[in-house]
């Protein structure tokens, strides 16, 4: 894994922990939709769903379907299960991932740079949002009660642009990242249940 | 990123003796609603990859891609479904794409890394030799000269190849068939090489024989770095 694509995980990650944020604005700024999504993550301490991830290729005319489930706990517990046929179990520490793969009891492991971790994140979220991000383009809308808050890196690195979607109690709709290539993955997140109690005993692999 | 792409290396090694043998084990056999004669010319699948090596451990899903008798597409994904790889093999000819640099890595199956002690594209001539047994074997054991020119094991089982066996030791395993269109496709494909590194692939939901677009086995370099792929080693 490389380090833009340690990135781009982190930023996804990060992104969509976010989600799990209330937001109250009508007309939405690029800075109030960031800043939504802050203050609202502050009452978070753990979340579980169900996913639903699609991989749309550009190139063929088929859309890969996984289902699965996540978990969260503050400050750096993340978990992603995909079930079958696509088998997967993903434990984030902070800035260590494990993964293991369908029968396979052995993880795969990547420690990704002390920066990168999800303690580093939640620092950066303990004052409000001032001013947008360098480096990356933010829009937001409110349709229909959904929000939408689209995040652009500049430049033409490999993603294009990272959209949530989510209801003003918080609840993630959907996280959309569409690549320069033209790829598309979408992560449906369904049956939302925030503050849980999960301890660290649910984010195990075995 | 050495260790990241070494494994890599190793799947792309065994990838695609694995779709040509899911072309080639297309033996009539009774369990399944056949069509006689019926190969794999294409194959589109999700798929579950797993690869144990000796130097470290990798899983992933992604997508392929396949058009007998030699070109393939496979797309390798991270948990979020971003493209972690793309590799497009046509002829001699193998393009590593990795979206996130920004670099295309392209050149012949025989200018990759070769840690294993195996020539990727010589091993999948190899697979590609595993036509059913002349004499309608169904289940035994057979020892022939390949077409590659050089002896080598094969097992069927109610008559289909359920393994291989090169004269290096190297051995696949090949299980689950199916009957996609009257065509059996072997879904699970287990390699074990001689330094008993194990890959196995998990296909899904396979698509055999629809119509390609020429279009999907050609990598867009557009924006892209190009470089050899001796160079990939040393990052």
């Amino acid at each position: 894994m490389t380090v833009k694509q340690v990135r781009v995980f982190a930023l996804v990650l990060w992104t969509s922990l976010l989600t799990s944020a209330p937001g109250h604005a009508r007309t939405i700024s690029p800075l109030e939709g960031l800043e939504a999504l802050r203050r609202g993550f502050a009452g978070l301490s753990d979340f579980t769903a169900d996913i639903t991830q699609e991989k749309r290729l550009s190139l063929m005319k088929r859309t890969m379907v996984m289902n699965g489930s996540l978990r969260f706990k503050k400050p750096d517990l993340f978990f992603m299960e995909i079930a079958p046929p696509f088998s997967s179990r993903m434990l984030l520490k902070d800035s260590v991932i494990e993964q293991v793969s369908g029968k396979d009891k052995t993880p795969n492991r990547i420690v990704l740079p002390p920066e990168q971790g999800l303690k580093q994140w939640f620092v950066k979220l303990s004052a409000p949002i001032t001013s947008l991000p360098d480096g990356v383009d933010v829009q937001a809308d409110l349709t229909n009660a959904v929000y939408s808050v689209t995040i652009s890196p500049q430049g033409k690195g490999q993603v294009k642009d990272i959209s949530i979607l989510f209801l003003a109690d918080g609840t993630i709709k959907k996280l959309i990242i569409n690549e320069r290539n033209g790829d598309r993955a979408t992560m449906t997140l369904k049956k939302v249940r925030r503050n849980v109690g999960l301890s660290e005993r649910d984010f195990r692999l075995e | 990123m050495k260790d990241f792409i070494m494994p890599l290396f190793k799947l792309l090694k065994y990838l695609l003796p694995f779709l040509l043998l899911s072309a080639c084990a297309t033996v009539p056999t009774p369990p399944l609603d056949f069509r006689p004669g019926a190969v794999v010319e294409t194959l589109l699948s999700a798929v579950s990859l797993s690869i144990h090596s000796t130097e470290r451990n990798m899983s992933a899903s992604g997508y392929l891609v396949y058009r007998r008798p030699d070109q393939l597409h496979l797309v390798v994904l991270t948990p979020f479904g971003t493209t972690v790889l793309e590799a497009f093999a046509m002829g001699d000819r193998i393009t590593l794409l990795y979206p996130s640099k920004s670099i295309a890595y392209v050149g012949r199956f025989d200018e990759l890394p070769d840690k294993g002690g195996l020539q990727g594209w010589s091993l999948m001539r190899w697979v590609m030799d595993a036509d059913p047994h002349e004499g309608n074997l169904q289940n035994g054991t057979v020892k022939r000269t390949g077409k590659l020119g050089f002896s080598e094991k094969v097992v069927y089982g109610n008559g289909l190849i359920s393994s291989k066996e090169s004269p290096a030791g190297d051995r696949v395993f090949y299980g689950n068939y199916i009957a996609v269109n009257g065509v059996p496709v072997a879904t699970e494909m287990d390699l074990r090489n001689q330094r008993d590194d194990r890959i196995r692939i998990t296909l899904s939901e396979p698509e055999v024989n629809t119509p390609l677009d020429a279009a999907v086995f050609v990598p867009r370099l557009d924006g892209m770095t190009i470089m050899p792929l001796s160079a990939i080693e040393g990052l």
